[in-house]
Formats: structure tokens, sequence, C-alpha cells
């Protein structure tokens, strides 16, 4: 139960929430861990720089020069998406129109549930690849700086992704169930301490919602 | 030649293909490019691949149309969708007319989109896609239509429903199932077979997403329910990723094995799915080839579903919730007419936590569109509830919308024994699916004796009969008249009920309050009659579930019946707690504390007279139940605008401004809010009572704009507005901006909000404000939204940038509170 994401999600930042929120965010979670299904799918693709400051990826390529940093040293990426399923968003639906208090808490609940299963696979994948000597970049998704969301019905499309984990796009590019993310994972021969993470390489440094561990 | 395959089935073990994807992939496919295209580009490839199975021993080959819809080919594309549906029909009928045997399947898979309401696709226009496929392959001369791959029934409905209602040919239809035996939109094995089946698909089953070993529980349990044909096109395995290559973890023979296996446990139609090649067909053709054909039985099942389960209707009563109905209730009537869907909601929740199987939906009021009605409203619940509706009207319009939209099969309450109504219902019965409730009476009216009800009963049974419908798909009510008119009454219907059970072997259902009208302690008499009706077999039960007595009834008859085993039901329900008998599970974890929460030190700021915690105090702890009870206690001693304009107005304007510091947070405002909003209940309660009403300040539109389905900030903005007495009109999400504006036009709205989550959804705000400057010159527009700044806002024209909810209650107040404020006085003056 991660308690502390789900607060800054809600714009806490680094007040200390009442006894009576505290509560409600943990019967979130467990009403929340009873309800969505979690699922991802990810597939090992090739990495290449034609020049022109391009990403390569078999599947697509992408002129993100955030992206392109963090995939300095790399050979292939990972292409990776998990979502929470229907059953996620369905919950968050009907406590929208029963009990709003208890809807803003379960979508935060279930965007820190979301980072967490990711951070677990991720973790997995990490170990894996260790093993063959390969290093494993943090995780860098379409709508982090200058990475286009025009990139996702490639990327879904290569991981097959709708017919594997249900994940599918609205014509404007919104991922639905709307509890899912997608990201590149770059895979490198070479350990390196990569700085460039999802939400600290947001230029909006005084965004309530920033992580700052 | 199509309905050759059915007769095929009927005799011996039938062959589907096996994948084409991997196959096109090998001979140079490249990532990202349509499969479909290869139709035209590449017939001659195509036509070798179809041979290829044919050759392997298969009956019939699947066109290469999997994704061929509107949707990846748009009119004006580089390819023609018509041609290329026409061509893959072509390719395939090319190969079976060179090896001289073979059937055509048309196939549809999913449209890779998500449906409404959490996805951006509307049901209708998911069926329109559908039958423009259907109509040029069955123009071009496919045998059947094959729907498959589908991980979401109503998506599958879609697709059937396009396929029945734009061409003759059989439909068969497969959905992919986890290991749990779950679709990915949460519906399991039973639920599925209950739509499918009650669509008429002529064979269905399961592919894709498991290999053939994990698919053994699912064949098992597919099985177990089934009435038709079952068809399994398994992977070729559970794939892993090796070198960059989808390898299996069987190999084809290891395929063809535990497939012999599912042949033998009663699977009628075998082919493959992903990664499955000719020789994997080849080598299950010949272990399968020669084997028995042993259809399913008839289950003679009667089963409702939800998108997520089914509901048997058998030995074990079903409780029908009777609550969403505006008969004699003031409240639901004005909930109707404002489509105040959160107080309709409210009442299927409810009764889902008392114990409801199923949720009677009855919205007929004589000046709605009860079509138009009954479709928002069933759309609604079955978004947030997941359990079987029964749909009530006797407008056969609004029946067929919701059947139509619906997400499962549906009971439908009623048809009865006139020619009239039998003629109007059973076609639409047998064309969605669905149980029906069919009451004894006809031209002649009522039946006075058993026996005439018995008599219609049969003559129903017969039409249905002669439209296609089982026995099973009826629920005959026997009809309770009131006993304090007819001492015999409750005698002819229990008489009825034991007959329709032993002589004619039926499944039976009554409306059980009926029978104690004008009686006093109507719910003595009700559960007593429960109670006897349970014993003479009665098998569904339309009831208020939120009434203690009657389900008493039904846990004790239970117990006493031998269907609750070891009494556990009825021990979860009253042991420890005598008499308690309130479950309720979703909303009982959903309360807040009562008395938890840090103090606001509020009650220091207003004085609450001698109270421990005044109302105030309560809206600002956020404690929904006590504001609620506390707002009843000071209306015995105030006056309604007295409590809301010192007490409550007060107390929101304090946790409205503590938010805006920073000292309060989103979770606590939204808590506040709705413990004010429980007070405003019930003073708005006394106040109807008295024929008074609490004047709005005025008229707010909100709305997510178009092609973004994120509208929680909007909802939150909502209930605050609403607090602050503003009639808000709520257009959703994914809204036009036609809509936005007639709506704004209709209504002279002076403030319209609308949010936006993403980038790539600002544009359609911004359209939206365009339109509303040319049109309704008069509007103030504010924004809000993740992506929006102060500077972005002003750029795409709107008056204002709303950073959080309170800031769009301020610029509410600044355009129409203040100047309109003294009608909360006006408002007193006319009490």
């Amino acid at each position: 139960m991660n308690i502390k994401e789900t607060l800054r999600y809600l714009g806490y930042g680094r007040s200390q929430a009442d006894e009576q929120t505290l509560h409600l965010a943990e019967s979130c979670w467990r009403e929340l861990e009873e309800t969505a299904v979690k699922r991802c799918c990810f597939r090992e693709y090739p990495l290449s720089f034609p020049g022109g400051g391009v990403a390569d990826m078999g599947c697509f390529q992408t002129g993100s020069k955030d992206l392109l940093k963090n995939l300095k040293d790399c050979q292939a990426v990972i292409l990776f998406a998990a979502t929470l399923g229907v059953q996620a968003d369905s919950l968050i639906r009907r406590y929208s129109l029963l009990r709003m208090s208890r809807a803003v808490v379960l979508q935060a609940a279930a965007a820190a549930m979301l980072e967490d299963y990711c951070d677990q696979v991720n973790e997995e994948l990490r170990r894996e690849y260790q093993e063959k000597g390969l290093f494993l970049r943090p995780r860098f998704s379409p709508g982090y700086g200058d990475f286009s969301l025009e990139c996702q019905p490639a990327l879904l499309g290569a991981l097959e992704a709708g017919k594997r984990i249900g994940i599918t796009l609205t014509d404007t590019l919104l991922m639905a169930p709307s509890k899912s993310v997608t990201a590149v994972i770059g895979v490198s021969l070479a350990e390196r301490n990569c700085t460039v993470k999802g939400c600290e390489s947001c230029g909006r440094v005084d965004c309530v919602y920033r992580r700052n561990d | 030649m199509s309905a050759d395959i059915l007769k095929e089935i009927r005799r011996r073990k039938v062959f589907f293909d096996g994948g084409m994807g991997s196959l096109l992939q090998a001979k140079g496919l490249k990532a990202g490019e349509l499969p479909e295209t290869w139709n035209l580009l590449h017939p001659e490839i195509i036509k070798k691949i179809h041979r290829d199975y044919l050759e392997a021993g298969c009956d019939i080959v699947t066109t290469n149309t999997f994704g061929a819809n509107r949707l990846k080919y748009p009119a004006g594309g580089a390819f023609s969708l018509e041609d290329m549906v026409k061509a893959a029909v072509a390719n395939a009928r090319e190969a079976v007319r060179e090896k001289g045997r073979g059937y055509v399947a048309l196939d549809l898979g999913p449209t890779g989109k998500l449906l409404k309401p959490l996805g951006d696709l509307d049901f209708d226009d998911a069926c329109r896609i559908y039958r423009e496929v259907v109509t040029a392959g069955s123009r071009a001369g496919a045998d059947l239509v094959l729907v498959e791959t589908m991980s979401d029934g109503y998506e599958a409905k879609a697709a059937i429903l396009a396929a029945k209602e734009s061409c003759s040919l059989p439909v068969f239809a497969t959905m992919v199932f986890d290991q749990k035996g779950k679709l990915l939109t949460g519906g399991d094995v039973e639920s599925a077979v209950a739509l499918l089946e009650g669509l008429g698909v002529d064979a269905l089953g399961v592919n894709c997403g498991l290999g053939p070993v994990q698919m053994k529980e699912i064949v098992k349990e597919l099985l177990r329910y089934v009435s038709v044909p079952v068809i399994v096109n398994p992977n070729a395995g559970l794939p892993r990723s090796q070198d960059g290559r989808t390898v299996y973890d069987i190999d084809e023979e290891g395929f063809a094995a535990v497939m012999e296996e599912i042949a033998d446990m009663g699977a009628n139609v075998l082919g493959g799915c992903c990664g499955t090649t000719p020789d994997h067909i080849r080598r299950l053709t010949e272990r399968c080839w020669d084997k028995e054909q042993v259809l399913p039985e008839r289950k003679n099942r009667t089963v409702v579903s939800s998108y997520t389960h089914g509901v048997v209707i058998g030995r074990d009563p079903v409780i029908i919730g009777e609550r969403i109905n505006p008969t004699g209730k003031s409240r639901f009537k004005q909930a109707l007419r404002d489509h105040n869907l959160e107080y309709i909601l409210q009442e299927g929740v409810t009764q889902q936590d008392h114990g409801a199987h199923v949720l009677d939906v009855n919205v007929g009021l004589p000046e709605i569109d009860e079509p138009r009605m009954m479709e928002e409203v069933v759309k609604e619940l079955q978004s947030v509830i997941d359990l079987p509706l029964q749909i009530d009207t006797s407008d056969t319009k609004a029946m067929e919308r919701a059947m139509r939209i619906y997400n499962g099969k549906p009971l439908i309450n009623s048809v009865n024994g006139k020619e009239e109504s039998m003629r109007e219902v059973f076609p639409l019965v047998k064309h969605y699916g669905g149980v029906v409730v069919a009451l004894a009476l006809d031209e002649g009216g009522i039946p006075e004796t058993a026996e005439g009800r018995i008599r219609i009963a049969r003559k129903i049974y017969a039409t249905a009969a002669e439209y296609g419908i089982g026995k099973e798909d009826i629920l005959i009510d026997g009809l309770c008249l009131t006993v304090s008119s007819d001492s015999r009454g409750a005698l002819t219907t229990l008489e009825t009920l034991r007959r329709v059970r032993d002589e004619l072997g039926g499944k039976t259902i009554l409306g059980v309050s009926n029978i104690s009208f004008g009686l006093p302690q109507r719910e003595l008499i009700n559960s007593t009659f429960f109670t006897m009706a349970m014993a003479d077999g009665l098998n569904a039960a339309i009831i208020n579930p939120n009434s203690q007595v009657m389900m008493q009834s039904y846990y004790s008859f239970r117990a006493l019946a031998d269907l609750d085993g070891q009494c556990g039901d009825y021990i979860r329900m009253y042991g420890g707690q005598a008499g308690s008998g309130d479950p309720a599970p979703g909303q009982g974890s959903a309360k807040a504390g009562t008395d938890r929460g840090a103090g606001t030190g509020f009650g220091q700021i207003v004085p609450s007279g001698s109270r421990q915690m005044g109302l105030g105090d309560c809206i600002c702890r956020g404690l929904k139940e006590r504001a609620h009870e506390t707002a009843k206690t000071l209306l015995e001693e105030r006056e309604a605008l007295d409590i809301i304009n010192n007490e409550m107005i007060p107390a929101l304007d304090y946790v409205g401004k503590e938010f805006e510091k920073g000292t309060l947070f989103l979770p606590q405002l939204l808590m506040s809010a709705e413990a004010a909003k429980a007070a405003f209940q019930v003073i708005k309660d006394q106040m109807a009572e008295k024929g008074q009403s609490r004047e709005k300040k005025g008229i707010v539109i909100l709305a997510t704009v178009k092609g973004d389905i994120h509208d929680i900030g909007k909802n939150i903005v909502k209930v605050l507005l609403e607090n602050y007495s503003y009639e808000v009109v709520d257009l959703g999400k994914d809204v036009p901006p036609e809509k936005i504006v007639k709506e704004t036009v209709e209504r002279k709205a002076p403030l319209v909000g609308l949010s936006a989550l993403m980038t790539t959804t600002v544009p359609s705000m911004e359209e939206t404000i365009v339109r509303l400057r040319e049109y309704a010159p008069w509007v103030k527009v504010m924004v809000g939204g993740a992506v929006l700044t102060e500077k972005y806002a002003r750029t795409i024209g709107a008056d204002r940038y709303c950073r959080d909810a309170m800031a769009s209650v301020n610029y509410a107040e600044s355009v129409i509170g203040k100047k309109n404020l003294p009608q909360y006085e006006k408002g007193e003056g006319t009490a």
C-alpha cells in the first residue's frame, strides 16, 4: 500500500494528511487491490541511430531529444505496456457518480498502484538483463518531456497491446483504460546513472505533483 | 453452400485453419505494415497460405480481414476497404475452388477501440463499422462470418448483431479468456455463453490468448454451459521472446496431442490461432479427423447476464430489486425529469448492497421520452453496477432500444398471452436474446383459476416456440391479485406456481408485494406470502431488497430448503448481530468515520449554540451522516434559510479558503461538499413539503471536450458548484462543440466550464470556444485541465483559467453569483 504516493498525487506535497483522509486512502487501496486486474506486456527491439537526431526502434522512429538523452549508449529497447484494466476505470467511474471524494482518492491510489506495478516488473526485467551483463535505463513514457504521444499507435501496435492486455487508443491518442502506461526502456552494455527519468525530466519545476525524493 | 457447414459440423469434427500474421511476417510483412493490404498487393501469397491450410486438412479458411475496418482504413485512404474485403474473400474462394472443397469464413476481429463509456467508440458506431465489412464480405461470397479474438462481450455483441442484420450467413464467435477464465473486461465463461447463445450464434468458443494446455480448463467450463457446437482455436503455445523471435513452449506435435484431448473432451470445431502453421493443422487433423462428433446437449438453463457474470434462475430463488421505478415516488420522478442519474444509480447500488441479484429498471413517466430515457438509464447503470438488469416497460420501442445497447443477456418485463403482445415482444427476444417474463393473462383478462392461467402459459410457450424461443427463456408470472379483494387470490397464485413447475416444467416469477395492497402492515403479509411462494417453487421474486423482513424470509427459506450449505449465508447475515441485516459491502467501506478527523477549529469561528458539534463543524470535517442528522435537528427550531446562510455557507466558505491556502486538500474539500450536500437534501425535502424551493443562482454548463475521456476534474467542479446553488448542466465527456453551443444557446447560460486533460484535446477546446464566441457572444468561458496554464488558456481564447475547483467557484461567483445573491432573501420572502 503506497499511501505516500497517493497523497502526492492528491497534491499534499510535504503536508501531513489528516486521519480521516488517511483512512480513506487505505480503504481505497484495499478496494482497488480487490478490483484492479494488473496486466503487462513487453518486447525487445533493436535500437539504432540513423542520424539527424533520430532514434529508430524498428517499429517506429522518434526525434525526441529527451528520449535520445535517456537512450544514450543503448543498443536495444524494451517496449513496455501495463494497465490496471477496465475494472479500475469502472470503479472510479462508479464513485464519481456516488461519492466524489472517494473517486479522487481512488484515482490517485490507482495512479500510485500502477507506477508501483511498473516499478516491480521493471525491477524483474533489470535483474534478468543484468544476468546477461546488460543494463536497463529508467523507463521513459510518451508524453514525458518532448516524447510525443504520436508514437502511441506504433508502440501499442508493435506490442499487440490491444489484443493481449486490452489497451486501446482514442482518436486523440489517449489510452483506454485510462490507468495504463506505455514506456521505452533502454538496454545498454554500459552501466550508467541515468538522470533522465520521467517526472524529473519535466521543465515544470514548480509543479505541486513533482516527485522530490 | 453456407448452410452446409452447419450440416457438416453435425456429422463430423470440422477444422479451422491456423495463424496468418506470423506466416505473413515470414514472407516479409514489415512491423507496422497493415496485413490486410496484402490481399491486394500480394494476392498470390495469401492464396498460397489458404491453400496450404486446405492441403493440411482444414475445412474452413478464414479471410485475411482481421483488422479490416473503417477505423484502420478510413475513406479516402490509400486502400479502399470494400475492395480489400472483396479481394480477401476472393483469395480464399479461389483457394477453395482450386482445392475442390472447403468453406470461407469472413473474419471479423476487434475494432481496436474500447466502447463507451470507458472508451470513445459508440455501440451503434461499432455496429456500423462491422456492418460495412459484413456487407462487402457476404456479397463477395463468404460462407460464414467468424467473430473472433473478442475480449469484450459488448464489442462481440456489436459484431454479431451487425452480421445478423446484414446477411443470412451462419455466425460463429470465439472469445479470448485468460487463465482464470475471464475476458479482459472481466466477464466469465458463463456470462459469455449466455450472451452469445442469446444472440443466436451457430457455434461459439475460445481462441487466442492461451495455448491448448491452458485452454483445457476453459473448454471444460464451456462444455458445462453450452448448447451449440464448440470451437477451440488456441495459440501455438505460451510465447516467449528468444533472441528477438517469438517461440512457443510446445512444438507442433505437442500442440496436436493436446488438441486431440480437447477433441475427446467434446470440442466440435478445432483449429489454431497465433503462431500455428499448416504443420500444426496437419498433425491436428491427422489425429482427429475420424473422431466421433458428439454435439453438446441442450442445457435448458435459464440464465441472464451482466458484462461480468451470469445469474442462473433455477431452484435457488433470485431476488430482483424493484426500486428503480417512479411509481409512487415523487423524488424519483423528479430525478427522471432532471436526468439526475446519480439518484437512480444510488437506488441501484443500495439494492445491490442489500442482496439483489438483478435490478428491475422502469422509467415510465407520461411526460418523458421513454425510449430515450430507458437507453440512457440502462447505459449508465450497466457502466457502474455489475448486476444483470430487467428491462421493465410496456413501450416496445423503449424495450428494443434498451435490449440493443444492453451489455449482456437481459431479463425482459414483460410479454403476455395476448396475440399482439407476443407478436411484438418475441421477435425482439429472438433477435437480441433475453429471458422474458410472461404474464398469465390474455385478451380475456386474468383467469380466476390456476387452470386458466396454466392454459395461457401453455399458449405462450407454444407461440414462443414458433419464434424459436425455448421454454428456458420464459418466466411465467402466475400473477398475484390483492388478497383483500379476493380471499382465494394467494392460493390460486400458489397453485399456478406449483403447476408450472410440475406439469409444464417451467420457471416462475412474481411481483410479490401486490398481494398485500390495501392491508395494514403490508410487510407481514408480503414476507409470509413470499415464503409460501418459494416453498411452492417460485424461481424469481420482484421485491424490495432493502426490506429487512423480506430478506429475512429469503435467507431463512434458503437455509430451510437445503439451498444454503451449512446455513453459511444465513449465519453470515444474522450471526452475532441479531436483526441487523444491513450488509452494505460496497458502501460500508466508503463511509467516512463518523467521529474521526482532526478538528478544524471551525467551531470557534462559527458559534453553533450549545451543541457539541454544529452543522458547520460537521461540514468542515466532512461528516456526511452527521451533517444529515444535525440538519434534521436544526430544522426543528430554525428556518431553512437561516441554517443555509448562517451555518452552511460560512462553513463552505471557510473550507474553500483553507483549501486555497493549502492547509486543506482535495479529499477534504470534497468530503465537506458531500456533507453539505447531505444537509442541503434534508433542507430541500422540508422546503418541498412546504411547497418552497431553494432558488438557483444561475446555470453553469460543464463539459469535458470532444476527444477527451478524462472527466474527473469536471466532476469535482460540478460537486462544488452545486453546493453553491448553481444549476449545473453536466454534458459529460467527449462532448462535441456543437452540443455545447446548442445547450448554451438554448439555456441562455451565462457561464460554461470546459475541461481537457491532454495537449491532444486542447485544440478541441479551442474550437469549442471559437464557436461559443460566434453563437453565444454573451457567455463567459472558464477552462481547466492538467496541461493548461494561464497563458495557454488565454491563447485559446478562454475568459478564465481555473487552476483548481475552488477557482471555478470563485469565478462563477464573480460572473453570476454575486449579482444574484439577493435571491436567497427572495426565497425567504416567498416562504
